[in-house]
């Protein structure tokens, strides 16, 4: 497969948390807002694509009898590194994601993309994988958040959008819009999928 | 035999890298993550402890040498004070104490006569609904104009009403307090 492919495959076959449907703790939790799904997506992305890599350039080395324990400390490692630099250099955000940074460790699309490509594809291939799913993650906790956001609170990313009148629904932004939201939006995913031919 | 060594060998070498290379991050970022608390938690609090000033007290902000605690470690404190027109007369500081689950880390503002101008909570983990109401302006104003000796609770002989149902977590505040206070009479020496 061309690493166009594998890039591009992140935004509709193997769209998460849609298609693969994993990594849902995160998806359900931090999606309040639009901005929150940016961030969180942004956070997995760079946990992604780092950790493709090296898990890709150490396939070779890692025996298999420890792979998933020397998949969880090079994740776990970019974990680290990505709540650090989020503590620096973007702390409301840090503060708004809160537990779910640290969570993403236990997130399985990154161990599901290293388990089941990176430690037998090529660094590029695992490299674009990586960056494909990941903006793939961040577009879906985006519109899952935009969409929360505008229904529950009348905003997007912090601005007004609604009509004066516009009585928003609360419940939106809390625990029980994000499995409504969710369900609608695989629903309608599935929808789509059934009308265009399969690959 | 050979596997065995090898896996061994492969982990703690993963690990080790892993190691060095968190703490060379972990060390990077310590300037800009001390920036990013007190601009976001810090800040806030002062602002609200505070009033009258015309300076910065973020950028005015000093790191005062208090002796030695009983083990002999070195006291630090970072204190933020208050200026008008050059002149120093009140002073920001913070303190912790244990609340009801965790460290309750409170703001204090000081006037020279060791009087509280004001007290803000920056960070506490006390139950939602209970504790986590020491937040509320209507618990926290009782705090100004209070000075060590009536920083205790109404119970106690002192002017300060707990916030009901969450004694623990009111008894934090004040240990907090208290603390910052103590120290005072330190701080004024070396500011006013």
């Amino acid at each position: 497969m061309s690493v166009v492919k594998e890039f591009t495959k992140g935004f509709w076959q193997e769209l998460p948390p849609f298609r693969l449907v994993l990594g849902l703790c995160p998806t359900l939790a931090v999606t309040t807002a639009a901005e929150n799904g940016v961030g969180m997506g942004l956070a997995t992305t760079f946990v992604l694509v780092f950790s493709n890599v090296l898990v890709s350039i150490l396939r070779k080395l890692i025996p298999s009898k420890v792979r998933i324990a020397s998949y969880i400390v090079v994740i776990a490692s970019f974990v680290v590194m990505a709540e650090l630099l989020l503590q620096a250099y973007w702390y409301p955000m840090y503060k708004a994601l809160g537990i779910f940074v640290p969570l993403i460790v236990v997130n399985c699309i990154i161990l599901g993309r290293a388990e089941a490509f990176a430690s037998k594809n090529p660094i590029i291939h695992s490299f674009a994988d990586g960056l494909g799913i990941g903006l793939g993650f961040t577009l879906s906790l985006t519109v899952l958040g935009s969409i929360r956001e505008i229904l529950g609170n009348g905003t997007i990313f912090g601005t007004s959008v609604m009509w004066s009148t516009f009585e928003p629904l609360k419940f939106m932004v809390k625990a029980p819009g994000a499995f409504v939201c969710l369900g609608f939006l695989l629903g309608l995913m599935n929808i789509i999928s059934r009308r265009r031919p399969a690959h | 035999m050979r596997d065995l060594i090898k896996m061994v060998v492969v982990l703690l070498v993963i690990c080790t890298t892993s190691g060095v290379v968190l703490s060379y991050v972990n060390e990077a970022t310590i300037a800009p993550r001390e920036y990013q608390y007190i601009k976001f938690v810090q800040e806030p609090s002062i602002k609200a402890v505070l009033s009258g000033y015309n300076n910065d007290p973020v950028k005015d902000r000093m790191q005062l040498n208090l002796g030695e605690d009983q083990e002999g470690n070195p006291v630090e404190k970072v204190v933020f004070p208050a200026k008008k027109d050059g002149k120093t007369f009140e002073v920001a500081y913070s303190a912790a104490a244990k609340g009801y689950h965790g460290p309750i880390e409170v703001m204090v503002g000081v006037d020279p006569e060791g009087t509280l101008t004001g007290i803000s909570i920056m960070t506490h983990s006390e139950t939602p609904g209970l504790g986590a109401r020491i937040v509320e302006p209507k618990f926290t104003d009782q705090f100004a104009g209070l000075d060590l000796e009536t920083t205790k609770l109404s119970a106690d002989g002192g002017k300060v009403d707990a916030v009901s149902g969450a004694t623990f977590s009111t008894l934090g505040v004040i240990t907090a307090v208290d603390a910052a206070l103590e120290q005072f009479p330190q701080i004024k020496k070396e500011i006013f």
